[in-house]
């Protein structure tokens, strides 16, 4: 089966420092995988190079089955296949309709058939009654369920998600992990988290890396890794994090 | 005291009576400027957010000339294209010297800088965000950049309206282009000089509330405009 995403011996320097350095990934697709670990650690890194925001220092890099040259066409196509949402999750000025319908319109939708979509979408997370509402007057939380309705609103086949709910409330934390299962399960995509908080990573995750340094450093199940951790720093992390 | 109250009425009296003269004065103020105002942005937007996005060669030494010129005092400029338009100039040929073109020229000259250099800090003062946002979401680069120039749009209205505000008040370069030549370019500012120096101070002032009202008008149509834009920008509530 062709994997979603495929890493060979991947870098990125940024002058002489190193933040990344996979030897090898291989993410086969379809279910939800965490990248765990610290800040620092290098997941938000990794997440941008498979996201094609960031181009990699040295390595080999494949996204939905194509090895990634960067050339505009193929960033932009691959591009297209994906969807993004951020800890901040940036609202464009405007309406919650028009920041939904964004990616829509970039390719070329119009009329009746965007506004269906964006109703389908906000629907799904819950947000319907704020369709026409200022995004500048959206809670965190609504804000982060607007991202995340704005990112599905493209149907994409890998919705990355990173730190998506950092900055909000646990109650709010609690149903958008519920919609992210949901889109996982029901519409079948992919998605990648990446988080410093493992309680979230162990609740949502079918797989985990667990990352340290800008390395992976070991990788499992969900309860592979928090059953029996085999590496030292993970141990570390785990206990650590419990304790907070 | 009196003086002023004395030429404020009968300066109200001049508008109130549509002097031929002060509107002929008027429009060629408004065909000068607004022209100027129109070229600098056409040209100035897409100069500034060029040299905020992309990687130009040399872009900070082409930003530090840009930002030089948004003082440029405004006979530096009318002497620059008095140079270029006169007869032994280069562009002398098209004999354009003390006509409205030539003060478009000029106005030009002192609008383009502060438009291209104000939209550059305005899109450069834009977050990362913006452009991952447009393009995880599917943007190209050129749609991700209109979406930033987009986002941008207060700062570069603000440009559009510190350029307007250099042009329509400057003097000095219109004077030594145009000439001050009546019924042909002759305009507010120049005339209020001329007036002045005249001893007619009730002209002097009819024109130069005339010249604040366009000001304010102008000002007003384009917040009217971006009325959306201005409502965001209010948007910090201080208590």
């Amino acid at each position: 089966m062709q994997a979603v995403f495929r890493l060979h011996k991947v870098t990125k320097r940024y002058g002489t420092r190193e933040v990344l350095n996979v030897e090898e990934l291989t993410i086969p697709g379809r279910k939800i995988y965490a990248f765990l670990g610290p800040n620092g650690s290098g997941k938000t890194t990794l997440l941008r190079i498979i996201a094609l925001l960031h181009k990699n220092t040295t390595g080999k890099v494949e996204v939905l089955g194509e090895e990634v040259v960067w050339s505009q066409e193929q960033t932009l196509r691959l591009r297209r296949q994906m969807a993004m949402v951020t800890q901040t999750s940036f609202m464009f000025e405007g309406t919650v309709a028009a920041n939904v319908a964004y990616g829509l319109r970039v390719r070329g939708q119009r009329g009746q058939e965007v506004k269906r979509r964006v109703e389908e979408v906000l629907d799904l997370v819950g947000m319907t009654s704020f369709i026409k509402n200022d995004t500048r007057g959206l809670s965190g939380g609504e804000r982060q369920k607007v991202a995340i309705a704005r990112a599905l609103a493209v149907k994409p086949k890998v919705l990355f998600l990173d730190e998506p709910t950092a900055n909000i409330d646990p109650r709010s934390s609690v149903e958008i992990e519920r919609y992210i299962k949901i889109v996982n399960e029901e519409l079948n995509t992919t998605i990648i988290i990446v988080t410093h908080n493992l309680f979230q990573a162990r609740r949502l995750a079918d797989q985990i890396h667990f990352m340290w340094d800008g390395k992976i450093i070991e990788s499992g199940t969900s309860l592979e890794m928090f059953q029996s951790p085999q590496d030292k720093r993970t141990r570390l992390f785990l206990v650590g994090d419990a304790v907070y | 005291m009196e003086i002023i109250i004395d030429g404020l009425k009968q300066g109200f009296q001049l508008i109130w009576s549509l002097d031929p003269e002060i509107l002929q004065i008027t429009l060629v103020s408004l065909q000068v400027s607004l022209t100027a105002l129109l070229l600098a942005g056409i040209m100035g937007i897409p100069t500034g957010a060029a040299l905020a996005l992309k990687d130009i060669r040399g872009k900070r030494a082409i930003l530090n000339i840009i930002y030089t010129f948004m003082g440029l005092p405004p006979v530096l400029a009318g002497l620059i294209v008095y140079l270029a338009l006169t007869t032994r100039g280069p562009l002398g040929q098209y004999q354009l010297l003390f006509t409205p073109t030539a003060m478009i020229i000029a106005q030009l000259l002192l609008a383009f800088p502060i438009v291209a250099g104000l939209t550059a800090r305005a899109v450069m003062s834009q977050q990362q965000e913006v452009y991952d946002t447009a393009v995880t979401l599917g943007a190209s680069l050129r749609q991700a950049a209109w979406t930033i120039i987009k986002e941008s749009r207060i700062g570069i209205i603000a440009a559009l309206t510190t350029a307007l505000g250099r042009v329509i008040a400057e003097v000095g370069a219109v004077m030594m282009v145009g000439g001050n030549i009546q019924g042909s370019t002759r305009v507010l500012t120049t005339s209020i000089v001329l007036e002045t120096r005249m001893g007619n101070d009730s002209r002097a002032i009819a024109i130069g509330i005339i010249l604040l009202a366009i000001a304010f008008g102008i000002i007003m149509i384009i917040n009217t405009v971006e009325k959306r834009s201005f409502k965001y920008a209010s948007g910090i509530q201080i208590t």
